[in-house]
């Protein structure tokens, strides 16, 4: 298992490193908006509101917004996958370091798996 | 209290060339402010974990239809949910701006022929593209553009 790992390392830290830099930003723009301006009441949810089913159906089903919910699903999983492992090893964790780093990993592949497979059915 | 770090936690299947010294925990762990940050930085690795498939299940629920949409952005004015989403903002925010210092220093010194830009260039391109993509990201589903 510790041999497959080493050589899925360099795609996991791939995703990873991409989970932290564009995972991180967009998902701030995201959550000032669901976070800061939507219970605020700033944005709206209305029929003809910029949050309306509508509007957002339009704007997620495009190529280019497709792609965006794809990073901003998949990238933080691996992130965060990754970055759990490593809490493991650091707290003592490290002689059961490849079943949890495969339990993780499998984790953050389904999600994306998932996550490709919802902004299909857009 | 945490267990001593396993020697082999990281080494390769096979021995290197190179000889190193195994790895080990500073005297400090945990409690020294540096091991404490970087702690921290490793635990927003279980909200980003979180986040990642709540936004799943929202992606999800665009694709099931008006009733499941709405009923999904009303539950996020619940307290707990924003809670959870300011929590994330602000772990959101610490990851960037750690990342963003680190990423400069771990640059190569140079690719073939090409030498990176000077380390404050990079940090200032990186804040500029972080504060521009998430303007651009509010404006759009805050309706201000694409309306």
């Amino acid at each position: 298992m510790k041999a497959l790992l080493l050589r899925l390392e360099p795609l996991i830290w791939l995703l990873f490193g991409q989970g932290i830099l564009i995972g991180t930003i967009l998902l701030t723009g995201w959550l000032l908006v669901v976070g800061v301006l939507l219970p605020l009441g700033i944005v709206g949810t209305g029929a003809d509101e910029a949050l309306s089913y509508r509007r957002i159906y339009l704007l997620a089903s495009t190529p280019v917004g497709r792609l965006v919910i794809l990073a901003l699903v998949a990238l933080p999983l691996w992130k965060g996958a990754h970055h759990i492992r490593h809490l493991f090893i650091d707290h003592g964790g490290a002689d059961h370091d490849a079943p949890i780093a495969l339990s993780l990993y499998a984790i953050a592949t389904a999600g994306s798996l998932a996550a490709i497979v919802a902004v299909i059915r857009l | 209290m945490s267990r001593a770090a396993h020697p082999d936690a990281m080494s390769p299947a096979e021995p290197g060339r190179t000889r190193t010294a195994p790895p080990q925990k500073p005297a400090s762990w945990p409690s020294h402010p540096r091991m404490r940050v970087y702690t921290l930085f490793g635990w927003t690795g279980v909200l980003y974990l979180l986040i990642g498939f709540g936004l799943l299940e929202t992606a999800w629920s665009l694709g099931q239809g008006e009733v499941v949409w709405d009923a999904k952005l009303a539950s996020f004015s619940h307290p707990a949910y924003v809670a959870f989403h300011l929590l994330c903002l602000v772990s959101v925010v610490f990851v960037a701006v750690r990342f963003f210092r680190l990423f400069p220093k771990s640059q190569p010194a140079r690719i073939g022929p090409a030498k990176p830009p000077p380390r404050p260039v990079i940090l200032a391109g990186l804040y500029a593209v972080w504060l521009g993509v998430t303007a651009l990201f509010v404006a759009i589903l805050s309706g201000a553009i694409f309306s």
